[in-house]
């Protein structure tokens, strides 16, 4: 197996906006960047967990091949953002076999697919950036609340396990925001901005660290940016993908800015080395 | 052996008709109660109850609505629920139930369900393999748009959700269905703004005035209705959960602590009056880290313009180990 590249990315729907603000743009197009190096890989499949799957019980697995729909946000169905197309290719037998890496560290996976099923705001968001003509496939699993970092670092390592039992060449994504000053009115697009200016300052800082490949130091000072600036799931999802093994060196901060009062950044690692099909792998 | 599930969603059993959902959003009153004492209760919350949401209790009843079964479980609760109707049937049909429900997560204020009849199917993201119900009920619209006004009168942020591709979550239609299983009351839903439940310590105040806008507005249009808090209590649970969900031989307090502090609120609450117990509310909030944070059951006592009253706990009990309670308050 190869773990191809990683990946962090926002889930705010407001980076399809018709009429974007600067900032979603920004995102948006860097997280469209990410999606063109990522094909350009040609990964046989993406691990993804997205903070907005939140679940209680165990960690989810999604094994529908091919889940489809209209997304309409329980709060942005106002706006044309609030409501997303999906079609989305799942690669279920690396999710089954993510699921038994998962029971094989004693934790609990949970197994679903329902037609139906609640695909959430932020995973229809990221794929839709990433991946618009759906040539990638992925394996997904959830957030849980209850989790702890070290847990969603062992469900990140089930994942590359998983992988490479497949044999498979992947690359890891978390869809996360960063700090969660969310702006309690609603705004026009132009006046939106980070919460405050102590929240943007944790949010650079983590951003700094990232960048200077500094993971370690990032993850920690993770539970008091979690305190200090409400950070999206107390920032497990750098936990998630560290546990994946995926955050080798400095890291590509493509973009960072506010979505509705809160911290969002496109940051991207990727192996020197990383191959495509054509290079030898050893 | 793992599990996969797999069951396809279906057509509706009991779809009714728009038509027939506008019929029943007309109000409605039976036997049971005079007259003449109903209409003394127009434009008034006659009644409120705390009316947990768990899907398991919809899952154990098996209602043809939900397309999972079940050999049943978390008895004592459903017969809290059977008390709750009894009694509500004998002070005679509610023009409206009110609910407020913590899963219905908005992120940018308070918003009202105006649609004039949701329906569809409510495949439930944490809890699918216990709750996939199809869901057909009328709304009470004039009023929902009267507590829109009101709260924002109040200086709320309110919003109304008129888009009928919002599905109805789990907390709504498992309050909703438990207090009236015949679904032949109008609704109306309110969402629960996530800021106070995830970003902030217990700040409860917008819920009550939240309450006091939806007491307004019930008083406005005269209406008779009946309001749901649709929270559970203690909320420390199980991170895994058996292969059988309603084994009962695994539901217990998560532990003695979580239950201490459930009965510390419950015996205040059943002493009364209600305005004594925000600080009670708050001091279980932190020390269980209550449900109640999302903010149902202070909406629910505001609502009911904080009565003299003691509440009737009818039933408690735990599900994956949180502390759930039906408990009624009576307007004098």
């Amino acid at each position: 197996m190869t773990l191809l590249a990683a990946a962090f990315v926002p889930g705010m729907p407001h980076l399809l906006a018709r009429s974007p603000a600067p900032s979603w743009r920004r995102l948006a197009d860097a997280t469209r960047e990410v999606g063109v190096r990522l094909r350009r890989l040609e990964p046989d499949a993406v691990l993804l967990m997205s903070t907005q799957w939140f679940t209680v019980l165990g960690h989810q697995l999604q094994l529908d091949p091919n889940p489809r729909g209209r997304r309409t946000d329980e709060n942005w169905y106002a706006y044309d953002y609030g409501h997303i197309a999906y079609d989305l290719r799942m690669d279920s037998d690396l999710a089954a076999c993510w699921a038994e890496e998962i029971e094989a560290e004693q934790m609990q996976a949970r197994r679903t697919r329902y037609d139906g099923f609640p695909i959430d705001t932020g995973t229809v968001t990221a794929s839709a950036l990433l991946d618009p003509d759906r040539r990638l496939r992925y394996a997904q699993v959830s957030c849980n609340l209850y989790a702890d970092a070290a847990a969603m670092a062992r469900v990140g390592a089930a994942g590359r396990k998983a992988a490479s039992r497949s044999g498979k060449r992947v690359a890891v994504i978390a869809v996360s925001g960063l700090s969660s000053g969310l702006i309690q009115r609603w705004i026009r697009p132009e006046e939106d901005a980070i919460a405050t200016s102590a929240y943007e300052e944790w949010d650079r800082r983590i951003l700094d660290l990232l960048a200077g490949g500094r993971v370690d130091d990032a993850l920690a000072i993770r539970t008091e940016y979690g305190e200090q600036a409400l950070a999206d799931s107390q920032l497990r999802a750098l936990a998630f993908l560290h546990g994946a093994d995926a955050l080798t060196g400095p890291a590509d901060v493509l973009a960072y800015g506010p979505v509705w009062g809160t911290g969002n950044a496109v940051v991207y690692w990727q192996p020197e080395a990383a191959p495509t099909r054509e290079s030898p792998q050893h | 052996m793992p599990r996969v599930f797999h069951v396809p969603a279906g057509t509706v059993r009991s779809r009714r008709s728009a038509a027939a959902a506008a019929d029943r959003a007309t109000p409605c009153r039976e036997a049971g109660h005079s007259a003449d004492a109903q209409q003394d209760d127009r434009g008034r919350v006659v009644a409120g109850y705390l009316a947990p949401h768990p899907p398991h209790l919809i899952y154990a009843e098996n209602p043809p609505q939900n397309e999972p079964r079940s050999t049943g479980g978390w008895e004592v609760l459903r017969w809290g629920y059977e008390e709750l109707r009894r009694r509500m049937a004998a002070r005679g049909k509610p023009d409206v139930l009110i609910v407020h429900a913590p899963h219905w997560i908005t992120m940018v204020g308070h918003h009202v369900n105006a649609v004039p009849n949701p329906r569809g199917v409510s495949v439930e993201p944490i809890f699918p393999h216990l709750l996939r119900y199809h869901y057909d009920f009328a709304t009470d619209v004039p009023l929902a748009e009267a507590i829109a006004e009101e709260g924002s009168r109040l200086g709320l942020v309110m919003s109304l959700m008129r888009d009928p591709d919002v599905r109805v979550d789990y907390a709504t239609i498992g309050a909703l269905h438990l207090t009236n299983p015949a679904w032949d009351i109008p609704v109306v839903s309110l969402s629960a703004n996530n800021n106070p439940y995830f970003y902030s310590s217990a700040s409860l105040e917008q819920m009550a005035t939240l309450g006091e806008a939806t007491r307004r507005a019930v008083e406005r249009t005269g209406r008779r209705a009946v309001v749901l808090g649709s929270n559970s209590l203690s909320h420390l649970h199980w991170d895994v959960e058996p292969d059988v969900p309603e084994d009962m031989a695994r539901e217990h307090p998560y532990n003695d602590a979580q239950y201490k502090g459930d009965m510390r609120l419950l015996d205040a609450i059943r002493r009364g009056p209600t305005r004594a117990l925000p600080p009670v509310i708050e001091e279980h909030i932190a020390t269980t880290s209550a449900e109640t944070k999302a903010g149902s059951l202070t909406w629910l006592l505001a609502a009911l313009g904080w009565p003299d009253v003691g509440g009737d706990v009818l039933a408690y009990g735990t599900v994956i180990g949180t502390g759930n309670a039906v408990v009624e308050w009576v307007a004098p």
